[in-house]
């Protein structure tokens, strides 16, 4: 599954400005997988983009490897 | 035929030596831009084709890239193994989303908004014949019936493929209507 995770982080790395402060890891929860993407936080728009836009191409390509039941979220927190 | 086609090239080129010295530096001015242009586009090239081969490793997919540039717009194809197919997705909606994603990267890199064309496993070249045919079939069906055509909803890349070819059959004209991402075409008798 970290084929998942790492192919998401390049992903998100070559659209954001700071590159070095991304960070993808795959949660189990009760409610299944997730991918979580952490940003640095003025990245956040970008990786979400207009009307959830980058965000929902980000999670269409997921599906589309393999990752079709594992949930990708842009996690909002300054950590 | 020949003599039709020479009148407008000599008035072209009497025009061009009345103002000899505008002219000239005109035309050095339209080919920096253009070379400019190009040399951009070739890097929009370079840099989709870093960040999509990045990823067929982390995948692990075969896959040759393939950079061109074409009607002013760089174009990234790939082409390879059975797994690309994933890549392209229902209904290419795989592919279009890892071109947005392509054309963000690259924006990133470059600072400037890219028209960039993905096309994965011939899949835009396949999909082009396809639609191409169903835009004549309504066409000439609307044509023949005089009762407009509503289409299935469309991606702006499949909608113009059938508005070209709806617009080479006599008799009918397409418009789009509706709103993304359900914008479908209508093809109208004359």
């Amino acid at each position: 599954m970290s084929f998942l995770a790492d192919s998401l982080e390049h992903l998100v790395r070559g659209i954001v400005d700071n590159p070095d402060d991304v960070r993808v890891e795959l949660v189990t929860t009760r409610r299944g997988r997730t991918l979580e993407i952490h940003v640095n936080p003025e990245d956040l728009g970008k990786v979400i983009g207009r009307g959830g836009r980058t965000a929902t191409a980000l999670r269409t390509v997921m599906a589309g490897i393999g990752g079709r039941g594992v949930r990708v979220d842009v996690v909002d927190t300054d950590h | 035929m020949s003599d039709t086609l020479q009148a407008p090239q000599d008035s072209e080129a009497q025009e061009s030596q009345v103002d000899e010295t505008t002219a000239n530096t005109d035309a050095d001015a339209t080919e920096d831009d253009e070379s400019e242009h190009e040399s951009l586009l070739v890097r929009e090239g370079d840099v989709a084709g870093d960040y999509l081969e990045r990823l067929l490793d982390l995948l692990d997919y075969d896959g040759d890239i393939d950079l061109d540039v074409e009607a002013g717009r760089a174009v990234v194809s790939i082409d390879g193994g059975e797994d690309l197919e994933k890549l392209v997705g229902p209904r290419g909606n795989a592919l279009e989303a890892l071109q947005e994603l392509t054309r963000l990267a690259v924006q990133q890199e470059t600072g400037q908004r890219s028209r960039l064309m993905l096309d994965i496993a011939g899949w835009r070249a396949d999909r082009r014949q396809e639609l191409s045919d169903l835009g004549t079939a309504t066409a000439q069906k609307v044509a023949s019936s005089g009762e407009k055509a509503r289409m299935q909803p469309m991606t702006p890349f499949e909608r113009k493929i059938v508005h070209d070819a709806v617009a080479a059959v006599k008799g009918v004209y397409s418009e789009s209507e509706g709103e993304e991402p359900k914008r479908f075409v209508v093809v109208f008798p004359e």
